[in-house]
């Protein structure tokens, strides 16, 4: 802006000097004797063409690449408008791949590289183990073990925090809160500021007194509960009858442990008593040395609580992305490469397509350079069209981006990554695209500029028709490219069908039991409420019967922790009489008797517990088909006994029955269901009366035979009649939805879908590109297939031709495309779980490639063919 | 057309400079002045042409030899006026000994020592 204001004013300058140089030439003359007029035009005659004049001093400014770029742009656009197929698709196969790319870019850079707006976060670590197999243990410590993990030497500082579901007991029926306990230093330790009022504060909670009654909102909470109302700080909230006062609202991002409202935790020394460490490790630690010594530690504290420690461990300090980056860094990285075929793909159109136009325009550039245009000028020109076509490219392709980037982070698995993290089209993405567009413009912009910039101006001259066909140079590359083209789209349309065929494989799963029309419905217990294993049981057993009695609901059966298709307690078990020589693992189940026939499970032999054994507490157990088959092959399970030695009650929270780590007798068996997820192997489980162990949560599933979330309502007041204050689970959702969020449909889905669309669109870019080469080829030869008809060629001999020189170039492409995949298979196998490549797939891929090529062949091909000999002899 | 000046430029670029820089040594001058100036001293011989004289006057400017001030004429007119510049003054000096050294070489091949 300040330049062009500079500019304005030096041109203006320059006039007033030029007309006052002719004024005075002018009063000179008058002073010698001509008349006014004679003196005007005899001093203009003098000085020459003003404009001219002008001109040539606007160069001395050296500001004249200034005014050749605003004329090559005028010209580019001109010449751009005058072919817009060329122009349209050019700039669509850009923006496909910009928008493509820069979309998944920018989930990589919200969900992968800066995630969390918390303080450094580099240094923060969750204090999780490994045993000796299997996956990363989360350790929560007490409060004795808190303070001395905060004086480890490689600790910065530490914070803790636990969390339990409240109610706001101010409305018609309890509605469920998720309140996270923070100790106070956590506000600090997080290191981000409050949008309204303030953080919890030390003062909050002073050493060895009550914290006091006071609460930080969560963003959303306050949206959706308060409307957002700016003046909330200093109200009160009711909290299961107990009144806090709202000293803040944190930010939007800041959603640690998903908490609704943010209240201060004060340690206790009650050793049962865990919280969920926030450690900050010194600058300069690394993982491995914090490791070894809170190694250490650990065992320690492991002698002091074993139950809350596995038998074998060893310290694995996990970075805060680190679970995140486990679960979807692979398939994001899968897509960031398909997004980057695609924008190879594109690219390769663009260079076909400038290639092309480079050498159908070089009798223009000759007759340009004949006349005196210089090299550089020549080749600035055709840079100019191509950064243009570029720029264009790229600001579609952040519109295009901005619509993708809500499809995926719509369909990103919900659990998969981080709730602070803010994907958005963001300012580094927004420069790697137009970066990438630039470089895309430089590169295949001026190859062909290069080439056509020195043209043999007799030679191009000479052959005075401008019908003619290209040099095996040009022709060479052609061949190439397509055959790049063809092959990266054979790999993507490969990686499409193994995705696609791995989420139908999640899809049509046998899943063992009956999703539709069922409903699990949480249920939060209250702190201090049902506090012995008798008013426990009897109140889950109320609850349950209250819903029962529902008019739609088919039946009822209470869970506490087996919804599938991922359920149970993984434990360690033995079997009485038969010493296990490896570790047994399986799932164990608390459910009622109804639970099977909620789930339509069948039951294949012997019998299920009733509910008076049930309410005693029997020490009964069901087992799966697996369980049978793997550790009773002669089918002696029925009467045998079981025990999970882990299985101990920890009062007040988890309450057992008298002996639950004792023998259980197996009454009976069931059919498989699925409970480690949709793609697992079904692993061994164990079903045991709910009253075996009752933790602070349960959950009833209701059978209806209306669509279940129309009960739900109706379920939450039953509930409400047992206990006033009794709220349930704010979102919930019936089985079949539960599986559209279970991470393997999420992230099939996901892949499947995008990796479809991807394909689909590198297939039309491909398509889009031979077709192009062809057509042009066509073009130039009309004149030359004019002469063969002319001389007796059949249009069938001129199909074949044209069809000819476009073989080479597939078959090797498909060929490339084919090795390309079979060796890139691995990779596409560990990153797509549960894919395969196979023959079948491979085949169709080539097949449907290789029709398409065809076609797009053809259409050309038989314009050439169906050509008139007479027109195409005179179009010279 | 704009060619034609531009070479023209090229031919009398050196010779230009000096004839310029010498003319702003006795003092101050507006464009139409220089090209007066010169044309007066070289006996009506040389005449310099605008499409020459504004592009070199920009050019000396850009380069500092020369510097501009904007000024009130008598018949109250912003006139843009050109001074000399130390660096021109050295420029200048520069500039005719070499013009002085080939004036020199061609005289004597003109006139070879009798």
């Amino acid at each position: 802006m300040k330049f062009w204001w500079l500019w304005r004013k030096r041109e203006k300058e320059l006039e007033k000097e030029i007309q006052h140089h002719l004024q005075m030439a002018a009063t000179e003359r008058k002073e010698r004797g001509a008349t006014f007029r004679e003196a005007q035009a005899g001093a203009r005659r003098e000085f020459g063409n003003v404009g001219l004049v002008k001109d040539v001093t606007r160069d001395a400014w050296g500001w004249r690449w200034l005014e050749d770029l605003h004329d090559d742009a005028r010209f580019g656009a001109r010449m751009l408008l005058k072919n817009p197929g060329f122009t349209v698709v050019v700039i669509l196969s850009l923006a496909l791949g910009i928008g493509a790319t820069t979309a998944v870019f920018s989930v990589i850079y919200g969900v992968l590289v800066n995630p969390y707006p918390y303080a450094n976060t580099d240094r923060m670590v969750h204090l999780t183990v490994h045993e000796t197999r299997g996956n990363p243990l989360f350790i929560n410590l007490n409060g004795p073990q808190l303070q001395q993990l905060r004086q480890a030497g490689s600790v910065e500082s530490v914070a803790a925090m636990g969390g339990w579901n409240l109610t706001t007991t101010e409305g018609d029926l309890p509605e469920d809160v998720r309140a996270v306990y923070l100790t106070s230093n956590a506000f600090i330790y997080l290191g981000v500021p409050t949008l309204l009022g303030r953080g919890l504060l030390p003062s909050d909670a002073p050493e060895g007194q009550d914290p006091e009654n006071v609460a930080v909102l969560g963003y959303q909470f306050w949206q959706r509960h308060y409307n957002g109302d700016p003046g909330i700080v200093g109200k009160k909230i009711q909290l299961v009858h107990k009144s806090y006062e709202i000293v803040g609202v944190v930010r939007p991002r800041f959603t640690w442990g998903d908490g609704e409202v943010y209240l201060p935790l004060k340690l206790t020394a009650d050793p049962a008593r865990t919280y969920f460490p926030m450690t900050r490790l010194k600058p300069g630690v690394t993982r491995r040395a914090a490791n070894a010594e809170l190694q250490s530690l650990l065992e320690q504290f492991a002698k002091q609580t074993p139950s809350h420690f596995p038998e074998h461990f060893h310290v694995t300090l996990a970075g805060l992305n680190d679970h995140f980056v486990e679960r979807i860094g692979g398939t994001l990285y899968l897509l960031l490469a398909a997004v980057a075929l695609l924008l190879l793909i594109g690219c390769g159109n663009v260079s076909i397509l400038l290639l092309a136009r480079g050498t159908a325009r070089e009798h223009e550039m000759a007759v340009r350079s004949a006349i005196g245009a210089g090299r550089s000028r020549i080749l600035r020109q055709l840079l100019t069209e191509a950064l243009m076509l570029s720029l264009a490219g790229a600001a579609i392709g952040v519109a295009l981006a901005n619509g993708l980037l809500k499809l995926i982070v719509n369909w990103l698995p919900e659990f998969s990554f981080p709730h602070e993290a803010a994907i958005g089209i963001n300012l580094p993405v927004l420069l790697f695209c137009v970066g990438l567009a630039l470089l895309t413009g430089i590169v295949f912009g001026i190859s062909p500029a290069l080439r056509s910039a020195r043209p043999d101006v007799a030679q191009v001259m000479q052959s005075s028709t401008r019908k003619m066909t290209a040099g095996v140079h040009s022709r060479r590359t052609h061949s190439v490219l397509i055959a790049g083209q063809i092959a990266l789209t054979l790999l993507l349309l490969a990686a499409a069908g193994v995705a696609m065929r791995a989420f139908v494989s999640v899809v049509k799963v046998n899943l063992g039991y009956d999703p539709h029309n069922v409903m699990p419905v949480g249920i939060p217990v209250h702190d201090h409420t049902y506090t012995t294993w008798e008013a426990r049981g009897t109140y889950f057993h109320q609850l349950l019967k209250k819903v029962s009695e529902i008019p739609h609901v088919v039946s009822a059966g209470l869970s506490t922790n087996a919804t599938p298709p991922n359920n149970g307690w993984e434990l360690r078990f033995e079997i009485s009489g038969k010493p296990a020589e490896e570790e047994q693992r399986a799932r164990i189940n608390f459910v009622s008797p109804e639970y099977f026939q909620a789930l339509h499970i069948p039951l294949l032999q012997g019998r299920i517990w009733n509910e008076d054994e049930t309410m005693h507490g029997a020490k009964l157990a069901l087992i799966n088909q697996t369980l049978a088959r793997q550790y009773f092959p002669d089918g002696d399970a029925l009467g045998s006994a079981i025990r999970v030695p882990e299985l101990k009650g920890e009062p007040p929270l988890a309450l057992a029955v008298a002996g639950s780590d004792g023998w259980f007798q197996v009454v009976g068996i069931v059919s498989d269901a699925r409970n480690d997820g949709l793609r697992n192997p079904i692993m061994p489980a164990v079903y045991a009366p709910y009253t075996v162990m009752m933790p602070v949560w349960t959950q009833i599933l209701v059978r209806t035979r209306i669509p279940p979330l129309g009960v739900l309502h109706a379920v939450r007041e039953q509930i409400h009649t047992v206990d006033p204050d009794q709220q349930t689970d704010r979102d919930v959702l019936d089985l079949d939805g539960r599986i559209k969020h279970e991470p393997e449909w999420e992230q099939g889905h996901l892949i499947a879908t995008l990796f479809a669309g991807f394909a689909i669109l590198a297939l039309a870019l491909a398509a889009t590109g031979l077709y192009s080469v062809i057509s042009y080829a066509v073009s130039r030869r009309t004149g030359e297939f004019g002469i063969r008809m002319a001389l007796g060629a059949s249009p069938k001999d001129v199909l074949l031709i044209v069809f000819r020189s476009a073989v080479m170039s597939v078959a090797g492409g498909v060929l490339a495309g084919v090795l390309l995949t079979i060796t890139l298979n691995r990779v596409l196998a560990r990153w797509i779980q549960g894919s395969s490549l196979d023959a079948l797939i491979l085949a169709g891929v080539v097949l449907l490639l290789v029709a398409t090529a065809g076609l797009s062949c053809f259409i050309p091909a038989r314009r050439a063919s169906s050509v008139d000999p007479t027109v195409a002899l005179r179009c010279e | 057309m704009s060619e034609r000046y531009r070479n023209r430029i090229e031919l009398l670029q050196g010779t230009l400079d000096l004839l310029i820089l010498q003319t702003l040594l006795w003092g101050p001058q507006h464009g139409y002045g220089v090209s007066r100036a010169i044309r007066a001293n070289s006996g009506d011989l040389l005449q310099v042409d605008a499409g020459s004289l504004y592009p070199a006057l920009h050019r000396l400017e850009k380069k500092k030899w020369i510097g501009s001030d904007w000024k009130i004429s008598e018949n109250k007119q912003e006139v843009k006026v050109y001074r000399l510049t130390a660096a021109g003054r050295k420029q200048l000096m520069k500039e005719r000994s070499r013009w002085e050294q080939i004036s020199d070489a061609i005289g004597g091949i003109l006139n070879p020592a009798k």
